[in-house]
């Protein structure tokens, strides 16, 4: 049974002047559905405070529809957290100002909030004394207090270390599926957003440009620049060869390169290939498994935790990440020879339309 | 917290009483105030001459004081205020020399020795003014104080000074004399408690009646478009006299300077000014010398 | 001359309190919308309606006094409202004062929020009634000041006052012009009974204010 769809846009367009000129957002069909978190990603400037405010209603499309086919208000939380004067309580009963609401249904409501988010014992604190943190987890409690059918997040991790975003991911994943809510989320943070997202929407330039499942849209992006800005930062150009490696197809990116993939594509299409840094390998010596030629190393970046390894490989810079303390990481120096490969099933084609 | 708007002050030319003169604190707050509002120049005051704001503002010392300074080398400092304040300054010996126009208040003073002469110098006379359409007939009034029951009678509006000034005093006589509550009392009769200009320009702006001397009054008469009512009658008579303080409390400098004022005042040549004074301005002039 | 004088200072005092609070209230009604309305939107000609404002709060009283006369006078544009040397006058003239300090003050209240405040809020779908009271909340502390400040600007006014309400026994005297008056006759033991009270209204005033204002931090 699928979600619920509970927003739907259509053949959106929205145009904003400013000094620095006009920008143009364009989105076909974006749909939220209940119980689900949508990560929109693009690169700064791209549109996705824009659509953000325009999914929330304050933008007005200059074309298109934004329809909430919801019972519960749509709600938007900011990225500054901005508490209002008075206790933490308070904050969250601000959401029921004006409304027909019993008093002993709103603070049923209030107090449900605050335990969703853990800030329970906060009650009666000054909303102006709280840390970084327990702000954020104050906006989202002040937010849900409401029953929202569609909940618009903007950077809702920012500034918060390590330890806190995993805990605040984890009680508003929850929060999602206790509730229903259909969530659209903007985030820099790529971890985040494939730990929370169920579908990815992409935005290039103001252009809505893809949206899809997470694993659809982070295995298989459409479009290079879609590819970058999902974290499949290993494009290389090749043609299709004519030969065949088993059933597999095989991308000549040059004469020492030739790549296997699972993916089908008539042999002559020049493409692009794309691999996730996770699902490319590297080692000394011989490639065992999957390979896909040698290369160079270039760098070999140790942050305590992940080693990120750059690769010179068929003229391309190619990334990937290595766990720090294994044997491999401490080993490798700029200049050594490495193998690379990838499973054939990990190497996106994306037809070369440059041409 | 406080944004006032400074004291209005009717000191005139840059005036500080003599700094040996501070007899009780409430003299050191009368000094202070009036030091408030003036240049710091106590060690250049010659002679000071307390005299009416009425005085000051017809602009005649302005006219006579810098002779005065050439020939005697005397340099007075003015200071204007009320004429019962102008008395009491005599009285507590805050003053060398008075040019008043209060003659009872002055007669007073000679009594009890405060003031060893009183000189009468010249004279004019008040006038009650009032709207031209004259709505209470003081035009056809018999006497000035015929004129005030005609005012009251008609509960036409009118405007007082109250500040226990001379024309404020000669104003309550005239009451008195029309058997009239000394205080006014009729609706539309305002008290200013200011000098003469203001209460002209209060007068000018509710079309009311006013006692004034006949400097201000001709001084303000276009701008406020009120008229002159009356007829010079002996009750409207108004005289300016030059007091000197008993010597004996001053300091015999002062003393002397005091003496030169007075005889520069009596002295022909300044009586003939005092005759032509206003011409030019008014059309005739303001004051009539009583020592041509 | 005068009539008994503790018979006037009760009512020279209760006018003062009945102009003062009249102008502090009426300067507030027009000042705080419009200074959370300016403080609120970013508009064309903004920073010019900021400057003119803050060139209001500097400006002499005696000189909108001054301004004030002329309009009213009977020659003036608004002669025939017959309103100079009245008490409309002077609670025109203090609103006028105290008018931009007010607005001014709000406005740098309203302006110290974040600016994604008013966006929050209507997103939390609060009505746009309840928008009003709660900003007034979030800035109550800043209101308060300018509550205070006006409140001292139009007690101590004298200039202003004294030029367009004429000083007028029994109809437009007031403690500030009694005791400028009481001074320049040389009465001062009546001038400093007056001045007296005024200070002592300002104290309880302010010290009123002040409480409020103090309770609101803790």
């Amino acid at each position: 049974m699928s979600n619920p769809t509970l927003l739907s846009a259509r053949d959106l367009r929205v145009e904003l002047r400013s000094r620095r000129g006009s920008f143009q957002l364009t989105a076909d069909a974006l749909d939220l559905r209940g119980r689900e978190a949508l990560v929109i990603l693009g690169a700064n400037g791209s549109g996705k405070s824009t659509l953000m405010r325009t999914l929330a209603g304050l933008e007005h499309p200059d074309g298109g529809t934004v329809v909430s086919v919801a019972t519960g208000p749509v709600t938007m939380v900011f990225q500054r957290p901005a508490p209002f004067a008075g206790s933490v309580a308070h904050n969250v009963r601000v959401s029921f100002l004006g409304s027909k609401r019993s008093s002993v249904d709103r603070r049923v409501r209030v107090e449900e909030a605050l335990e969703r988010f853990k800030i329970d014992h906060l009650a009666e604190h000054r909303a102006a004394t709280l840390s970084g943190g327990e702000l954020r987890r104050l906006a989202l409690a002040r937010a849900f207090a409401l029953h929202p059918a569609v909940l618009l997040l903007d950077e809702p991790f920012a500034g918060l270390d390590a330890d806190g975003q995993a805990a605040l991911s984890l009680d508003l994943r929850r929060a999602i599926s206790d509730t229903g809510v259909a969530v659209a989320m903007v985030t820099h943070d790529m971890r985040r957003a494939m730990l929370l997202a169920d579908r990815i929407a992409v935005l290039i330039d103001g252009k809505l440009a893809q949206i899809g499942l997470r694993d659809d849209v982070l295995e298989r992006p459409a479009t290079p620049e879609i590819a970058q800005v999902v974290g499949m930062t290993n494009l290389a150009r090749g043609v299709v060869s004519a030969d065949l490696r088993g059933d597999l197809a095989l991308v000549e990116v040059g004469p020492e390169h030739r790549v296997a993939t699972q993916a089908e594509c008539p042999p002559g299409t020049r493409v692009w290939i794309g691999i996730r840094p996770e699902h490319l390998k590297v080692d000394v010596g011989r490639g065992t498994v999957d390979p896909i030629g040698k290369g160079v190393v270039r760098g070999v970046v140790n942050d305590g935790v992940t080693v990120t390894v750059r690769v010179d490989w068929a003229g391309t810079e190619l990334r990937t990440f290595l766990m720090a303390g294994r044997g491999l990481a401490r080993s490798l120096e700029v200049g050594a020879e490495v193998s690379l490969s990838a499973s054939p099933e990990h190497v996106h084609l994306i037809p070369d339309r440059s041409v | 917290m406080t944004r006032s708007s400074g004291i209005e002050c009717e000191a005139g030319v840059s005036s500080a009483p003599p700094m040996g003169r501070l007899r009780s604190p409430r003299l050191l707050i009368a000094a202070l105030a009036v030091l408030a509002c003036s240049d710091q120049a106590a060690e250049k005051s010659d002679l000071l001459l307390v005299t009416t704001t009425s005085v000051r503002d017809s602009g005649l010392l302005y006219e006579l004081l810098p002779i005065f300074e050439k020939r005697t080398d005397v340099r007075p400092q003015i200071v204007a205020v009320g004429s019962g304040a102008a008395l009491r300054m005599g009285r507590d010996g805050n003053a060398d020399v008075l040019l008043t126009h209060a003659p009872d208040g002055e007669t007073e003073l000679v009594a009890s020795g405060a003031v060893v002469s009183r000189t009468p110098i010249m004279e004019n006379y008040f006038v009650i003014a009032g709207p031209p359409e004259d709505p209470a007939g003081v035009r056809g009034a018999a006497s000035p104080a015929n004129a005030m029951r005609r005012i009251a009678a008609a509960t036409a509006p009118f405007v007082s000074r109250a500040d226990d000034s001379g024309t404020h005093r000669r104003e309550v006589a005239l009451l008195k004399e029309a058997g009239l509550d000394p205080a006014g009392g009729w609706p539309g009769f305002a008290r200013t408690g200011a000098g003469m200009g203001q209460t002209l320009e209060v007068a000018g702006e509710r079309r009311a009646y006013v006692l004034s001397d006949a400097g201000t009054f001709l001084a303000f008469r276009e701008r406020i478009e009120l008229e002159s009512l009356s007829q010079p009658d002996p009750s409207l008579r108004n005289v300016y006299s030059v007091l000197r303080v008993d010597p004996e409390r001053l300091d015999p400098a002062r003393a002397a300077r005091a003496e030169q004022f007075e005889a520069f005042m009596l002295d022909t040549e300044t009586q003939r000014l005092i005759a032509e004074f206003g011409r030019e301005r008014f059309g005739r002039p303001l004051f009539r010398p009583l020592h041509p | 001359m005068n009539p008994p004088f503790d018979a006037m200072l009760i009512e020279i005092t209760a006018r003062t309190l009945a102009v003062c609070l009249s102008a502090l209230a009426i300067s507030l009604a027009v000042g705080l919308p419009i200074g959370i309305a300016l403080g609120s939107r970013r508009f064309k000609g903004r920073v010019a309606a900021v400057s003119l404002i803050n060139t209001g709060m500097g400006a002499p009283p005696i000189v909108v006094g001054l301004i004030v006369y002329l309009a009213l006078q009977r020659s003036g544009p608004f002669g025939g409202l017959s309103w100079l040397y009245s008490l409309e006058a002077m609670v025109l003239a203090q609103v006028l004062i105290a008018l931009p300090l007010v607005v001014g003050i709000t406005l740098a209240a309203v302006g110290s929020l974040d600016d994604d405040w008013e966006l929050q809020v209507r997103t939390l779908g609060v009505p746009k009634r309840w928008r009003l009271w709660l900003l007034v909340r979030e800035i109550r502390l800043g209101l308060l000041a300018a509550v205070i400040t006006a409140l001292g600007g139009i007690l101590s006014e004298v200039g202003a006052v004294m030029a367009v309400g004429g000083n007028l026994e029994g109809e437009t005297r007031v403690l500030t012009t009694a005791i400028l008056m009481h001074t320049q006759m040389g009465q001062l033991e009546e001038a400093l009974g007056l001045a007296t009270i005024l200070v002592g209204l300002m104290l309880i005033l302010a010290g009123l204010l002040t409480a409020v204002q103090q309770s609101g931090r803790t």
